[in-house]
């Protein structure tokens, strides 16, 4: 169904086409190389650079959340329960979770982040480190030792444009103090302020 | 083009003549299978091709290679587990694919994002289209037979990947989409780096055209070589590039415009429509080439808007737990290779009830069928690698 090709072609122009490849090829020999020789010279990744998942033991309370909301259930967290008997001045026992295990599958892991958003007592961090390929599938399964290292690599995070809002705590630091709610009728200027009447069972404007 | 299944059964009954014989030069059509593991399909398709000699007489893709039920498991996640999944079906256009979750997501909360949230996502669904065709800019002439594109094409793809790994972490899949607008704001100067880098791409691109626009023998590969009727673009649902380079009109950021692009593509707007009409693999080509003009055109108008949007949020706070109401809506989107829709049927649970998903890759490759036969072997390669698919988007 194709039609049949304009087989004889100008030779000229595939001279030209040959030239002007050539020419290419000329002009980027100039130039310095792009390329990086990568185990001597470390690339610099960005801060928000998705390597590996950083584990900061303390911080977890074996709460479970990070595993469950996993898209492919990687995470692995074993804990179990110790009583801290009560101190000499009275109280009662208070129990607390100790973490037994807690372990990623980075054979199985999407790098979504999914399981650092929602950890709601930062435990968990991205660290742009990508040097931990293994041989085997089996070793990718790295436990909380291991996890713990890859914090020291963990960068803070980037300052954001200045267009973006306010953090949480300023805006709501910055917002204007609330002003005790008056009735309607105090508002007005000129009048004296009245202790509030008791509202009538059923008022066809209630106000306040 | 509708004689192929009688040419098929023809093939059957001649082929078991074979040895019969009913004179000297009797050959029997052969059934030769390409993939699904060949360089020229990028992942795992698989054609089953009937030839008679060096001449296609009918193929068959068979596909499925890849299939991952990803539309099964988008029913057992949430509304942010699915982003994870629905950005893998088309590896190369992970934003876009995003995008069409959370847009069919917010249109059934009757949510609004916040403008800059909007004007940024339109941002980064530009550069991710840039990527997208570059990558194809560089792979078509890798399968012709022309190394260097590639090295030119991934050149300026690194310069963008650095600038959306810095936003979103990621340099495929980028997970920066969320209900509501994006996971997190921009870092600070990202603006700028952005800017320095599509004025880069911009600049070296003609080192890459140069290589591609008038080479004689991409010309003599490509030119009149699988040859896309309008009539076959309506028949199958062929979309974006390819369904443009046969003269068919259609991009749904001009006429189904989400986001900021009814803006961008309103009269005396940086967008416009790229079309050919001559619909062979070298104006399927050239389409792709100018639309990465056109979208970092785009991607500037963007930069400009949001260098003068007033301060504000990215995101809407999300409930803990985000519930959709009962109801269904379809939401597509302009992908790199197409039309990308998903169809959202919630019955007020977490997770969707259904989630069907239109990838464009899949409809782009049934046509294969159609345009392949008539073609030499030779030819196969030209034609495959022009319809510019995506085998995780073809099985998702």
């Amino acid at each position: 169904m194709t039609e049949p090709r304009k087989e004889s072609r100008n030779p000229f122009s595939a001279a030209r086409g040959l030239l002007s490849g050539m020419r290419t090829t000329a002009r980027t020999m100039t130039r310095p190389a792009h390329t990086q020789q990568y185990p001597d010279e470390r690339p610099s990744l960005p801060p928000r650079s998705r390597g590996v998942i950083a584990l900061r033991e303390e911080n977890c309370t074996s709460c479970m959340l990070c595993a469950r909301e996993c898209p492919d259930w990687c995470i692995y967290i074993d804990s179990h329960k110790e009583t801290i008997p009560a101190g000499p001045e009275g109280g009662r026992d208070r129990q607390r979770n100790v973490l037994d295990r807690f372990a990623i599958d980075f054979s199985l892991c999407m790098y979504c982040g999914i399981c650092i958003e929602v950890c709601p007592f930062d435990a968990l961090f991205w660290s742009p480190q990508f040097e931990y390929a293994e041989v085997d599938i089996r070793d990718l399964l790295h436990e909380k030792d291991r996890l713990g290292e890859w914090m020291a690599t963990v960068p803070p995070p980037p300052a954001l444009d200045e267009r973006s809002a306010d953090p949480a705590e300023v805006a709501a630091a910055n917002r204007p103090a609330r002003t005790a709610r008056e009735p309607r009728a105090a508002r007005e200027p000129g009048t004296v302020r009245e202790p509030r009447a008791p509202r009538p069972p059923a008022a066809p404007e209630a106000d306040g | 083009m509708g004689q192929t299944c009688t040419v098929t059964s023809d093939t059957r009954r001649r082929a078991l003549d074979v040895g019969v014989g009913a004179g000297g030069l009797a050959t029997a059509d052969m059934i030769l299978n390409i993939g699904p593991q060949h360089p020229a399909t990028h992942g795992v398709l698989r054609l089953r091709i009937v030839l008679d000699g060096e001449r296609i007489v009918s193929a068959d893709p068979v596909i499925g290679y890849m299939h991952r039920g990803a539309e099964k498991l988008f029913e057992v996640r949430d509304y942010r587990q699915i982003i994870v999944l629905a950005n893998r079906h088309d590896w190369l256009s992970a934003f876009g694919n995003e995008l069409g979750v959370v847009l069919a997501v917010e249109h059934m909360l009757g949510m609004e994002i916040p403008e800059r949230a909007t004007w940024a996502r339109t941002l980064l669904a530009e550069l991710n289209r840039v990527l997208s065709h570059l990558m194809f800019l560089g792979s078509y002439p890798l399968e012709l037979g022309a190394i260097t594109p590639m090295f030119y094409a991934f050149r300026e793809r690194e310069e963008l990947q650095a600038v959306l790994e810095e936003a979103s972490g990621g340099r495929m899949h980028y997970m920066f989409n969320r209900v509501g607008g994006l996971k997190e704001d921009l870092p600070a100067g990202w603006l700028g780096r952005v800017r320095e880098a599509v004025t880069e791409v911009r600049r070296r691109l003609p080192d890459i055209e140069s290589m591609l626009v008038g080479n004689p023998i991409l010309r003599a590969r490509t030119e009149g070589v699988g040859r896309l009727s309008p009539e076959l673009v309506h028949a199958y649902g062929v979309s974006g590039p390819i369904a443009r380079a046969s003269g068919v009109d259609v991009d749904l950021r001009r006429d189904a415009p989400y986001l900021a692009y009814a803006e961008l593509y309103a009269q005396g707007g940086p967008g416009r429509v790229v079309t050919r009409i001559s619909g062979d693999s070298l104006a399927r080509l050239e389409v792709l080439l100018e639309q990465v003009h056109v979208s970092l055109d785009l991607a500037e108008a963007c930069l400009d808007r949001l260098g003068s949007l007033p301060q504000g949020p990215v995101n809407q706070r999300l409930p803990k737990v985000l519930k959709v109401p009962e109801g269904e809506t379809y939401v597509a989107t302009e992908n790199p290779l197409g039309f990308n829709g998903y169809f959202l049927v919630s019955r007020g649970e977490k997770t969707p009830w259904r989630l069907k998903l239109r990838s464009a890759s899949f409809s782009n490759v049934q046509v294969l069928r159609e345009i392949l036969p008539g073609c030499l072997v030779a030819d196969m390669v030209s034609v495959l690698g022009s319809m510019f698919f995506v085998v995780g988007d073809v099985d998702k």
